[in-house]
């Protein structure tokens, strides 16, 4: 059995290499950086914890896509599925008494059992940040800003932010007064837009007049600030009306950082409302048919934990966004060297790199053609052999000249990355 | 503006798609099947026709931002789609179907049941929400077979007219779910292109009540 399984891994598991890992890498980077500069500080979180933990809060969809095994007292374990709720652990279970909010970022791996569909891969990396102890529209809007801010240094132009505010689905669907099952099964119709179903879906649970009639609006609650008006004089509901101006509030904070532009309202998108208690919203690509970040307000989460904490944040896929950026990695070298001492040679190794060159040492005495065929292969800029009387030869492209060693390091100086 | 791409079910319910369309205001022609894509008059849609099975899968990954499929066809695969249109065309249900003698049976009763289906997914749920057990038996056509070799009890498969079961000695059990051809939409399509594709919806969603008003 192992045999057969030796050379395989598991369904929806990814090798990276070459310049897919060193892109995925910078990317990382990059949004790792960006994230310092609004001032969230990095977090590290456990890979996998108990099963009880990293399942509270979940969707029952995503509780059956955990990876789980035992350990060896017998407790379920699970692989974290997201970094949300092993960030809402920490900070109830320890950080809930220092100065508030705080602010975290961090890149990982996290892990989903997905049916084999769309490119869903079981395992992929999420770039995201909390902000945990602000229950306010300023720091929402800070949260979308960023995603904004992240999509940008990523080098994606054209994307649209689509925000919708849970708080006024829930709104609504809590004064119809539906039992849970019932509003399940509606909640999935309205998912799916799907028109038809929604008006049987009514029926069947006894949904008339009003409340049918504002319901199938929903999804219709697409567009610019317009829709908010629309959104307002739709219900009478005051939870729902709250919720209405208190995503208007975070709409013009927006507009004051000059993000407008990227943004949609959408207010009938009910697809996040297991987890988010108030904003939600995810991003999107042209030409690609997932959604590269989504986030949201969850004020109830850390509270299964300990002291009850509101908290707003957003993750990225970096897979994902992969595919939407051009962006390149170099990974070849600047300068392949050969030489016939090994004296020389690591001198001049380590004199191109510490002025910040890369610089690969040639470890097979390769010289001549098959060294040439090497670096072509590799991409070296430039190939150097270096001979035991110190005379070199130095070839860039098709040109080749020859100099001295010591001629050699004084035109290193000369390059750069 | 770039053509939004339509994914179209090739073969028997093809024709009627393509008339539903052009009523709305996109005729396209496939050149009688031969071009797999083309585009309407007004190149406003690019037609692409699929098998239908794979309909949902072209949407769902995006190669297509709509489609017209049978919902039956969505429900099996699973495909997270939005789905804001009913067509009224190829209208058929699934239905567990089997020999006459099954007729009034009770399966709670009936301690192992094999049932043959091109709906393996739907199928199982179908049993299993029920607290049933039955073994599953995946084909990819002509199921009415099965009882009469011997390979299933019963099957679970499109009935329209009802004929071809009649025809074969078998009768219809149970309904397992209603369907017809629905528009679907890719997700991300529907928030990037939302303009767009409310028009087609529009236009379309028009054309249904004109033929409604005509019948």
């Amino acid at each position: 059995m192992s045999d057969a399984l030796r050379r395989q891994r598991p369904h929806g598991l990814n090798d990276l290499f070459f310049e897919q890992a060193a892109i995925e890498t910078a990317l990382e980077n990059r949004l790792l950086e960006t994230f310092y500069l609004w001032g969230y500080g990095r977090i590290i979180l456990p890979t996998f914890g108990y099963y009880e933990s990293l399942s509270a809060g979940a969707s029952p969809q995503l509780q059956r896509q955990m990876y789980r095994f035992f350990d060896r007292e017998g407790n379920v374990l699970a692989l974290r599925t997201d970094m949300t709720v092993p960030t809402a652990r920490l900070v109830a279970t320890r950080l809930y008494d220092q100065p508030l909010p705080l602010r975290f970022c961090y890149a990982g791996s996290v892990f989903r059992h997905e049916q084999p569909q769309a490119g869903q891969r079981h395992e992929f990396t999420q770039a995201g940040v909390e902000m945990i102890g602000a229950a306010t529209p300023q720091a929402d809007a800070e949260v979308v800003a960023l995603a904004v801010a992240a999509l940008q240094t990523l080098g994606i132009g054209e994307f649209q932010i689509n925000l919708g505010q849970v708080a006024y689905l829930r709104a609504i669907l809590e004064e119809i007064g539906l039992e849970n099952g019932g509003q399940y099964e509606l909640e999935q119709a309205i998912g799916r837009k799907n028109d038809v179903e929604v008006a049987a879906t009514c029926e069947a649970l006894g949904v008339g007049g009003e409340a049918a009639r504002l319901i199938q609006a929903l999804p219709h609650l697409y567009g610019g600030p317009e829709v908010l008006a629309r959104a307002h004089e739709l219900t009478a509901d005051p939870a729902a009306r709250a919720a209405v101006a208190y995503l208007e509030e975070v709409y013009a904070l927006l507009a004051a950082q000059g993000v407008a532009e990227h943004l949609i309202l959408d207010l009938g998108e009910v697809r996040s409302m297991a987890y988010y208690t108030g904003i939600a919203f995810r991003g999107y690509v042209h030409g690609l048919g997932l959604h590269v970040c989504s986030g949201g307000r969850y004020d109830d989460l850390i509270g299964r934990f300990g002291p009850s904490l509101p908290a707003v944040g957003f993750a990225l896929g970096i897979e994902r966004a992969m595919l939407a950026t051009d962006a390149r990695a170099d990974i070849s070298p600047d300068l392949l060297l050969s030489c016939e001492s090994a004296t020389d040679g690591y001198a001049l190794a380590a004199r191109g790199r510490a002025l910040g060159l890369r610089v690969e040492l040639d470890v097979l005495g390769r010289q001549g053609a098959a060294l040439a065929q090497y670096g072509r292969a590799r991409g070296a800029r430039r190939i150097a052999t270096c001979g035991q009387d110190g005379r070199c030869a130095l070839r860039t492209g098709d040109a080749e000249r020859a100099l001295t060693l010591a001629e050699l390091e004084e035109e290193m100086t000369r390059w750069s990355r | 503006m770039e053509p939004l791409t339509v994914a179209l079910p090739k073969g028997r319910m093809q024709d009627d798609v393509l008339a539903l369309f052009a009523e709305a205001g996109y005729p396209g022609e496939s050149d009688n099947g031969r071009k797999l894509i083309f585009e309407d008059a007004g190149g406003r849609l690019r037609f692409v026709l699929a098998k239908p099975s794979d309909v949902p899968t072209y949407v769902e990954y995006g190669a297509a931002d709509l489609g017209v499929v049978g919902q039956d066809v969505v429900r099996e695969g699973g495909q997270d789609l939005y789905e804001p249109l009913h067509l009224g065309l190829g209208r058929c249900r699934l239905a567990l179907a089997g020999p006459a003698a099954w007729r009034g049976r009770d399966l709670r009763l009936v301690p192992y049941l094999r049932v043959a289906t091109t709906f393996p997914r739907l199928t199982l749920d179908y049993f299993q929400e029920r607290g049933l057990s039955a073994e599953v038996i995946y084909l990819s056509g002509s199921v009415e077979l099965a009882p009469a070799v011997g390979l299933a009890d019963l099957l679970v498969d499109l009935v329209q007219s009802g004929r071809t079961l009649r025809e074969n000695g078998l009768v219809e059990l149970e309904t397992i779910m209603a369907s017809e051809a629905i528009l679907v939409v890719n997700r991300a399509a529907q928030k990037l292109r939302f303009r767009q594709i409310q028009e087609v919806i529009e236009r379309l969603a028009a054309a249904l009540e004109q033929r409604k008003a005509a019948a």
